[in-house]
């Protein structure tokens, strides 16, 4: 599919380029035609103070004015390459199939000016807005990590009860270069991926030999290898035993103080790995991963490798899943044994369910959705009769019962389901727009295709 | 005579695969019915649809007068079915006591039947300690059939008994089922038109998943052209 | 007409025989390691109480293994019925009147325990896991939030610090020497209920038409319903069976460890190992890994503390051990391919 992977290409674009003009274009010139708020400083020191007197002012601002216009403008164009995708021509390709996706990311990049604005505070300093983007970097680090999850169970059909031990490891790994060897930060991190690589290769080599079940079971032991020996007593002048342990990091990584760019950085690593697995699963690569869930003799009876394969896909699910637990390592600084514990397993595996097993935009969706309702309703207090519960305090088994009755009731997940229920109304809407007939079979393979889970009829 | 099993239009789907796309067929009483057709035809998906083991989606299925399609497989053996696959499915762990035992559907079964089952297959009298992994395919088809012999079946299914089998096997196998036949009903599935002919009384052909052609057996011997249009050379 | 039968060739395959020499040179070799290290007495208690973690651990593994075995699912909630055993156990005992005797509160205790877990694993299989035969995976994940949710009640009801061990009868509850050293004589209690439970499951499967059924079903289950057997009536009776067993484990082991709300997930881990080591769905292998497990913890644990003063060792050890074991025989001591 040459053409689609060149829209693709294009697609992942746009998003460098928003990122470019918002925070270096408008701010350079900004400080160029005020003068520098601060002379003595130049280079990207001064792009980000010049950023700073730009974007964090209170309340309603020039800022959120034009990140709102630039929405505005985004969704028109978006619904007016939806009406006219039937011409030839192509150009509206782009935003007609991923049209939804951009809007999303136009969107989250605005969030945090949206919350200010509406909540009357600075996005820069303390208050709801700052508040508010933690929130949303726990999000995307839980998304990422979903992402990657859902690369290996959902896409490849590799089932694993471990992955918090690639995502324990990055938060741990950073956090120790950092703090014991003294390591500056991109030797850390780069480490840091370099030793989930290891542990994914070591995985994947294992999984040549141990098969199905038996390989997630083994996943499972092994991440709890690493829970044990990070909270073991015997490690405590390294790893902090229990309690964890805590580092500091540069000023500029440090999300107490530069939270909004720590937002932007996860954001930024979110779209990553989006269009990764996007364009992974666009290429012929990715339908062998496919065929490989589906029926994994037959893939090697027609020739394939499916060794290689696998080990792709582990290595892929293993950098981005150790990716995630840098990430909420920087953002924590700080690591404890939890983050190698039984939740960051069972928590993608949730949010992919959720949120739809083998799409694209399920596991964020699932993300977003149980890290936002968990905050919302954190504080909640539902009285029946004389019983009052405390939602916040029961979230965990709240979640549990969202768990069962998700895999019980939804096992497409939200966007599993509403592709397989609306790809019938939606065609029926095309054809009613379409004059002629020429370019509708496009639009269908634009939408991904209603999840085929592990759905196995038994023959 | 009476007819035991009546297939009226059967639909069957394995998967999104329309497998049977109506097969309509009849077993009179206290005969041996055979089922004929190419590889791929339907005729396992048949003997699976009547047991109920890959459910037809439309169509009836009537047997003793009573409708079971749509029934749990353990309900429609217990009204009097016993299945043979090709497969055998001899439970390789168990003793051929075991697997017997397993086909009681009352206390005592077994007992009273043991006899007859070894009077049709005396090999499995001095096997009957073995472990079912242990026997030959021949010995382990014995067993299959025995097994369904075991309760008071009034029809039996057999899927391909000859397959595998060395010729001398062959020929026991078919002086067993040919002696159940007064007895007990019998559907068969047979790819070998030697022992289907020398077997049946009637024949049902099945093409593409439809029956397209029934008689008495006797008649499909001497036409050797139909013989030739729906199963190849004979 | 004569009765002679052929004499049967041998059940024990040459694979049988080589995965039980392969268990009897471990437990030599790690009796060795004992003996080298530590004083007569010590070793009495270590191979003891390796005995006594294992009972524990083939008590919630049997089940698991089982199950497993006939219905393709891997119940990840049988730990969580582990531990609401011991609470049942615990709540029973304490709702029976101060003043009735010990022995009879005890041995309400664990009959009780072991019904409700039975009932509950009932209900779970009815409501939860039979509408999921089709989709084998979703059934694994479903039992993994099923854990969560009974873990989470259980810290809802009775808070998150676990109860003090109840009292077992007075009986049970002294020390007895061996080689100088002394060992808990309820510790040797449940060893005993493992063992007993061990061989009553065993002649279950053997000797009786359920057992029959299940080594039949293991290998084929839709023969087994084609034979005019309700087999998932013999599904839910085994699930039933499993969580019972694992339930009275929970209430054995009570008076000892006590109950508190992670001890599901913790011997839920122990017993994957276990049957892994012992091939997922071999019962025979699921109780021999269950005491190679608890031995080799026992020992790991006993040098752990000698040298790093900590049992960090213990847990490590039988990860390690299952690690090994994958990798030189991938299907498990006693699994077939």
């Amino acid at each position: 599919m040459p053409q689609q992977t060149n829209t693709t290409t294009r697609a992942s674009l746009w998003p460098g380029l928003l990122t470019m003009i918002l925070f270096v274009l408008v701010p350079y010139s900004y400080a160029a035609f005020t003068g520098t708020p601060q002379p003595e400083t130049s280079g990207l020191a001064r792009v980000h103070s010049a950023a700073e007197s730009i974007y964090c002012v209170k309340g309603i601002s020039p800022v959120t004015s034009i990140l709102l216009i630039e929405l505005a403008v985004l969704l028109i164009v978006v619904l007016w390459a939806w009406l006219k995708q039937g011409e030839p021509g192509g150009k509206t390709a782009v935003f007609h199939q991923h049209g939804w996706y951009l809007f999303t990311l136009a969107l989250l990049i605005a969030i945090p000016f949206i919350i200010a604005w509406q909540t009357n505070s600075s996005p820069c300093t303390r208050g709801k807005a700052f508040f508010w983007q933690s929130i949303y970097i726990d999000v995307f680090i839980l998304a990422i990590l979903a992402l990657s999850y859902n690369l290996m169970f959902g896409f490849t059909g590799v089932v694993s009860f471990g992955h918090a031990a690639f995502f324990g490891t990055g938060a741990y790994a950073v956090g120790l270069f950092m703090k014991h060897l003294e390591w500056p930060w991109w030797l850390a991190i780069l480490a840091s991926l370099l030793l989930g690589i290891l542990i994914a290769l070591i995985k994947g080599f294992v999984g040549l030999r141990i098969k199905g079940l038996y390989f997630a079971l083994f996943t499972l032991a092994f991440a709890e290898v690493f829970f044990l020996l990070a909270g073991n007593r015997i490690m405590v002048n390294i790893t902090g035993a229990e309690d964890g342990f805590t580092f500091t990091v540069p000023d500029w990584l440090n999300m107490t103080k530069n939270r909004l760019f720590f937002y932007y950085l996860t954001l930024t690593f979110l779209t990553l790995a989006f269009i990764t697995i996007y364009r992974l699963m666009h290429s012929p690569t990715g339908s062998v991963l496919s065929a490989l869930r589906d029926n994994e003799e037959r893939a090697q009876m027609i020739g394939y490798n499916t060794f290689h394969f696998k080990l792709l896909a582990i290595v892929l699910a293993g950098i981005m899943a150790t990716m995630a637990g840098i990430l909420r390592g920087l953002a924590l600084k700080g690591a404890s044994p939890n983050v190698l514990g039984l939740d960051f397993t069972m928590n993608p595996l949730l949010m992919s369910i959720v949120g739809g097993v083998a799409t694209f935009s399920g596991p964020v969706i699932g993300a977003f959705m149980l890290r936002l309702t968990e905050q919302l309703l954190r504080d909640s207090i539902i009285t029946i009769g004389t019983l009052s519960l405390n939602i916040g305090d029961h979230w965990t088994l709240i979640l549990g019962i969202i768990f069962i009755l998700s895999v019980m009731a939804f096992p497409h997940g939200i966007v599993g389901t509403w592709l397989s229920k609306n790809l019938h109304t939606r065609n029926g809407w095309i054809t009613l727009f379409q004059r002629p007939k020429t370019n509708k079979d496009t639009f269908v393979q634009s939408s991904h295709p209603p999840s085929s889970t592990k759905h196995k009829e038994t023959s | 005579m009476g007819i035991v099993l009546q297939l009226e239009n059967v639909h069957t789907f394995i998967g999104q695969y329309h497998i049977l796309e109506g097969v309509s067929l009849e077993v009179p009483e206290k005969s041996i019915t055979v089922l004929l057709g190419r590889n791929g035809a339907g005729k396992t998906t048949t003997l699976r649809s009547i047991m109920g083991l890959t459910p037809p989606r439309e169509g009836r299925i009537v047997f003793r007068g009573q409708e079971i399609q749509g029934k749990r497989p353990f309900h429609i053996a217990q009204l009097g079915i016993g299945y043979v696959p090709d497969y055998r499915a001899i439970f390789r762990q168990l003793t051929v006591a075991e697997n017997l035992r397993l086909a009681e559907r009352k206390p005592g079964e077994l007992a009273r039947k043991l006899d007859l089952i070894f009077e049709i297959f005396p090999d499995l009298q001095r096997l009957y300690h073995w472990p079912g992994g242990q026997l030959s395919g021949g010995q382990q088809q014995m067993l299959a059939v025995a097994r369904a012999l075991v309760p008071d079946n009034s029809l039996l299914l057999i899927d391909e008994p000859s397959e595998g089998l060395a010729p001398v096997i062959v020929e026991q196998m078919m002086a067993a089922i040919r002696s159940l036949s007064d007895r007990t009903t019998v559907l068969l599935v047979e790819q070998n038109f030697y022992v289907a002919s020398h077997l049946a009384d009637q024949y049902v052909i099945i093409e593409d998943g439809r029956s397209v052609q029934n008689g008495r057996m006797s008649e499909l011997v001497s036409n050797p052209e139909l013989v030739n249009r729906y199963l190849g050379a004979a | 007409m004569t009765t002679t039968f052929d004499s049967s060739p041998a059940l024990r395959t040459g694979a049988l025989r080589q995965s039980l020499l392969i268990s009897a040179l471990f437990v030599v070799g790690l009796l060795v390691i004992n003996l080298l290290f530590f004083p007569v007495g010590t070793v009495a208690v270590v191979l003891l109480s390796g005995l006594y973690q294992g009972m524990l651990f083939f008590l919630v593994a049997a089940g698991m293994s089982i199950v497993f075995g006939l219905l393709d699912v891997l119940n990840l909630a049988q730990g969580s019925f582990f531990m609401l055993g011991a609470y049942a156990g615990f709540a029973i005992y304490g709702a029976l009147p101060e003043g009735t005797p010990t022995t009879v509160r005890f041995v309400a205790a664990l009959v009780g325990a072991t019904l409700a877990g039975g009932l509950l694993g009932g209900v779970v299989e009815i409501a939860l896991l039979r509408p999921l035969y089709v989709r084998p995976i979703f059934q694994i994940v479903l039992t993994l939030g099923l854990a969560t949710a009974i873990e989470e009640i259980v810290r809802e009801i009775y808070g998150p610090a676990g109860l003090i061990p109840i009292e077992p009868p007075a009986a049970l509850d002294t020390t007895f020497g061996v080689f100088g050293a002394q060992f808990e004589t309820y510790r040797l209690f449940i060893i005993v209920v493992g063992f007993l439970l061990m061989v009553s499951v065993s002649l279950l499967l053997q000797r009786t038409r359920l057992g029959i059924i299940i080594r039949a079903g293991v290998q084929d289950s839709e023969m087994v319903e084609a034979l005019g057997i309700n087999v998932r009536r013999v599904f839910t009776l085994v699930f039933v069976l499993g969580t019972a067993v694992a339930a009275l484990g929970g209430m054995t082991a009570a008076p000892f460890l006590g109950a508190y709300p992670t001890m599901g997930t913790q011997f839920l881990l122990t017993a994957i190992i276990v049957i892994v080591i012992g091939g997922m769905s071999s019962y025979e292998g699921t109780a021999i890994a269950s005491i190679l497990v608890g031995l080799t913890r026992a020992t790991a644990e006993q040098l752990s503390l000698q040298y790093f003063n900590t049992p960090i060792l213990a847990s490590v050890s039988a990860l390690v051990f299952m690690v090994i074991v994958l990798l030189v025989r991938p299907t498990g001591l006693f699994g077939r391919e």
